[in-house]
């Protein structure tokens, strides 16, 4: 248990060089490297924690986003309800007006059906009646029939009006040749002096009067002036009758 | 005992079998320092990480005492705590014996503790402030300060010198006195014996390195309690 100085400062010097060994060749080095990974390691940090601050932007971008998307896209979806109901009104609208006028288009086709079928029932009737008519008179006639045609004739001649008698005067005056008058009786001689006398009072001259019989008149008379025809007989006013109802078919 | 002291003599030098054994173990640590950080990688070896872990450990200690100043203690106090565990266990080799075990390596250690503590409070400090901590909290207690200086750096040397000497002698008594296989317990007790008196010598020189620095702030403390 000696205290020996050579040792002592020795071991002082020895102590002191190690300490210059370990601090150079240990501790700088491996600090050095520490640090190195540890710089490397808070860059890594510093790196995830900046991607991470990214990505929470993004995720606050996106969720932003999405709000916006899911605003917008409600909003579509009333404009196009709004849109769809005031299409569907239109569309509403457009068809009661061609409803309107289908059932206007209706209506006619039906009024004028119903036209058509009241002219096809009163043409019917028309031929009926003028069948009936026919029929008839073809068995009522006779000469008290023909009787009354005949003064029937004569005053309806005595009766013309002014102008008639003018018309009437200028065609027979183009037409002297004579005059033919059938009939389905025979006439008296009477009457048909009464006839002359009137056709030349209507006229202002006296004409060739030939008389003929024709039954087929069944009743009244038929004055022929060239092409100017009277008809004043049965068989004639039913023919005119007759033919204005298959006119009116 | 003295017979292994002297080795070789250089003049007034005396080179004994504590400085040879003392530098094959800087030899030792130099030659392992260097292959191990020559080639230091990001992604590390196992050896790369036991090393890295060792380094970490000690700054972590002294860092947990004086975190401020633990860039300029810790070299300091890892030095201390890597040579004596070497040195400590070196007893533990057939034919050696731990530098550790010699009053004069251990006071050699103790002394440089003792003016390391000095330099870094003077250093951090400045003379005027470090000087000032032996007067506080009173004048009158500046004997017992210095004489505390001087017997806490003996009682450092004498602890570790007289813990690794008496568990050297233990187990040669019992080799001596039991036998080939005998010794073997004693010797296990000298591996914890030697880990835990590197631990207790580091962390006494840390802490007294750091009672020297931190001296001023507890009395700024003080001092700014009174004011508030």
């Amino acid at each position: 248990m000696e205290l020996n100085w050579s040792t002592f400062l020795l071991e002082i010097i020895n102590f002191l060089a190690l300490i210059w060994i370990l601090k150079h060749f240990l501790y700088k080095p491996v600090l050095d490297v520490i640090a190195r990974r540890r710089a490397g390691i808070e860059d890594l940090l510093a790196k995830a924690q900046h991607l991470h601050d990214e990505a929470d932007t993004l995720k606050a971008e996106y969720e932003n986003r999405l709000i916006d998307w899911e605003q917008e896209r409600q909003q579509a979806r009333e404009n196009l309800g709004q849109e769809l109901n005031e299409e569907r009104a239109r569309q509403m609208e457009t068809l009661q007006t061609l409803l309107a006028q289908e059932r206007e288009k209706v209506q006619a086709a039906e009024s004028r059906q119903r036209a058509k079928s009241a002219r096809a029932i009163e043409s019917k009737a028309l031929q009926q009646s003028a069948q009936f008519a026919t029929h008839l008179l073809t068995q009522a006639v006779g000469p008290e029939l023909e009787e009354r045609l005949f003064d029937l004739l004569v005053s309806n001649l005595s009766n013309l009006s002014a102008d008639k008698v003018t018309v009437l005067s200028r065609q027979w005056g183009k037409l002297p040749e004579g005059i033919t008058i059938a009939s389905a009786y025979p006439l008296t001689d009477e009457r048909k002096n009464k006839l002359e006398k009137t056709l030349a009072g209507l006229s202002g001259r006296y004409f060739s009067i030939q008389y003929k019989q024709d039954p087929s008149l069944l009743a009244g008379l038929n004055v022929t002036i060239g092409d100017w025809v009277l008809h004043a007989n049965i068989r004639d006013e039913l023919k005119g009758f007759t033919e204005f109802a298959y006119a009116a078919d | 005992m003295n017979e292994e002291t002297l080795l070789v003599k250089l003049g007034p030098l005396m080179i004994t079998s504590t400085v040879v054994t003392t530098w094959v173990i800087m030899g030792l640590i130099w030659i392992c320092s260097w292959l191990i950080t020559r080639k230091l990688r990001i992604d590390p070896g196992p050896l790369q990480s036991a090393t890295e872990g060792i380094v970490s450990s000690i700054e972590a200690a002294v860092a947990a005492v004086d975190a401020q100043h633990a860039q300029k203690i810790m070299p300091f106090i890892g030095s201390l705590w890597i040579f004596l565990v070497i040195a400590n266990l070196s007893s533990l080799i057939p034919g050696i014996h731990a530098p550790t075990r010699d009053l004069s390596a251990t006071s050699a250690l103790a002394i440089v503790v003792f003016f390391s503590t000095h330099w870094f409070g003077i250093r951090i400090q400045g003379l005027k402030e470090y000087l000032r901590h032996f007067l506080s909290p009173s004048p009158i207690l500046l004997p017992f300060n210095l004489i505390s200086e001087i017997t806490r750096t003996v009682a450092l040397a004498v602890r570790l010198f007289g813990n690794m000497m008496s568990l050297e002698m233990a187990a040669l008594l019992i080799l001596l006195v039991a036998g080939f296989l005998a010794p073997i317990p004693i010797m296990m007790l000298h591996i914890v014996e030697a880990l835990v008196q590197a631990y207790i010598f580091g962390m006494l020189a840390l802490i007294y390195v750091a009672g020297g620095i931190q001296s001023h702030k507890l009395r700024e403390k003080k001092q700014g309690d009174s004011h508030a």
